[in-house]
């Protein structure tokens, strides 16, 4: 679904990398390896097309992601290292907001299982800026189901998870797998989570 | 159709962030009607004085008062990753500056809007005036709003200097703080001068999404 062809990337006239080659089909899962600075984030970025390649190029479905960008847009959920739930809402309205933003359809009591699942649920009235980290992480993966996108591209998603999250998380990539869906993350620690390929920057 | 949910949908979380930081927007009324009464205590007694000045005051008050919350307009979005968020749920750049500066509009000049007459009762302001005081700064103020997404957008690639987007916003107000105390002060004039208003106001709004959205890619890209 995704090729990206010899690509390489300059910034600040430093490279980055050059000519990576990736193919992300079907039912795949690829983790991204590398040290700090190597450059995970920017591969991940220059695939949203946020960022400007300095050679290479990207397709999607066979076109040039540029000219079907909205088209693969509507496939895809990405997690940034950063999370965009809103610190002065609750864990609700959060919720509530994202399901209308992606117009999602999933019913109040698979929310609450998820919740439940992430150990969230007892969170529910509280606001985003009174938890932890790892709680404010785990709920940004709750986009994961309510945007239900065939593509998942998550910038280190197991930092600052402990090891019963990574393993929740594990079997959720692994039912995303089971459904034809596709995952591409990135992480600069040992994950045991199962990958189909594992690329080193 | 489902860009218009879409569309809904963002505005209804802009509401609720809105009304999670009320207490910002009470915060620029405040400044605004303390300002007012500096400017009275400073220029005295004379109630023939004050009501000669009070308009440029006024609208001297709303752009200070306005450009306050500009800091805010884009970067708490760009800063939790939801500028790319609405980005990738298929909102071009130049589209999020476009609803952005409503946003804007609605929730920062808006109840600018409804505090006027407040304002005008307070200096004195003959009340044949009001109309044509919140006229002009109907109009006034989206354009405010599109300066403001400009500059707070060229702020997020330069981080460091808040104050100026603040200056850039306010000299770039100077055509429409001349053209809106001349709506008032020369009433037989009002078509033509609130036209001069609408042309700056649709000049700015075609530039807005182009120069703002290039600038958020731009901040995206290089953060």
């Amino acid at each position: 679904m995704i090729l990206v062809k010899d690509l390489s990337i300059e910034r600040s006239n430093k490279k980055i990398f050059e000519n990576i080659n990736l193919a992300v089909g079907s039912g795949k899962i690829i983790l991204l390896k590398g040290k700090n600075g190597s450059g995970k984030t920017t591969l991940l970025k220059a695939m949203l097309n946020l960022i400007e390649p300095s050679a290479g190029a990207i397709y999607w479905k066979g076109k040039l992601l540029k000219k079907n960008l909205y088209n693969f847009f509507n496939n895809v959920t990405y997690i940034a290292d950063k999370t965009s739930s809103l610190g002065k809402l609750s864990v609700q309205e959060n919720i509530n907001i994202w399901k209308r933003i992606f117009l999602s359809n999933i019913s109040d009591s698979q929310i609450e299982n998820i919740l439940s699942t992430l150990k969230l649920d007892t969170y529910l009235f509280q606001k985003v800026n009174s938890l932890s980290f790892g709680e404010i992480k785990k709920l940004e993966f709750l986009r994961l189901i309510l945007e239900n996108k065939k593509i998942w591209i998550l910038d280190e998603p197991l930092s600052n998870l402990d090891s019963e999250s990574i393993e929740v998380l594990g079997q959720t990539f692994e039912d995303h797998r089971s459904k034809e869906g596709s995952i591409i993350f990135s992480s600069h620690q040992k994950s045991e989570i199962n990958v189909s390929e594992e690329i080193l920057l | 159709m489902i860009i218009l949910n879409k569309i809904i949908s963002f505005y209804y979380r802009e509401y609720k962030l809105n009304l999670s930081g009320f207490q910002d927007i009470l915060t620029n009324i405040i400044f605004f009607f303390v300002s007012i009464f500096i400017f009275i205590f400073s220029i005295g007694p004379d109630k023939e004085k004050i009501s000669t000045l009070s308009i440029g005051i006024v609208w001297t008050l709303l752009l200070l008062s306005s450009t306050l919350s500009l800091r805010k307009f884009y970067q708490d979005d760009f800063e939790n990753g939801s500028l790319l968020i609405m980005h990738l749920n298929g909102f071009s750049f130049g589209f999020i500056a476009i609803l952005k500066t409503f946003s804007h509009f609605l929730f920062v000049q808006v109840p600018f809007l409804l505090s006027i007459p407040i304002a005008c009762i307070i200096l004195n302001i003959a009340n044949d005036k009001i109309i044509y005081l919140v006229a002009s700064f109907a109009v006034g103020s989206l354009t405010l709003s599109c300066l403001g997404s400009i500059s707070s957008s060229m702020n997020l690639m330069n981080q460091r200097n808040f104050l100026l987007g603040s200056v850039i916003v306010m000299i770039f107000s100077i055509p429409i703080i001349i053209f809106s105390v001349s709506i008032i002060n020369i009433e037989e004039s009002f078509n033509s001068l609130i036209s001069i208003l609408f042309g700056i106001l649709l000049i700015v709004f075609a530039i807005n999404p182009w120069a703002s959205g290039l600038c958020l890619k731009l901040s995206i890209e290089n953060n």
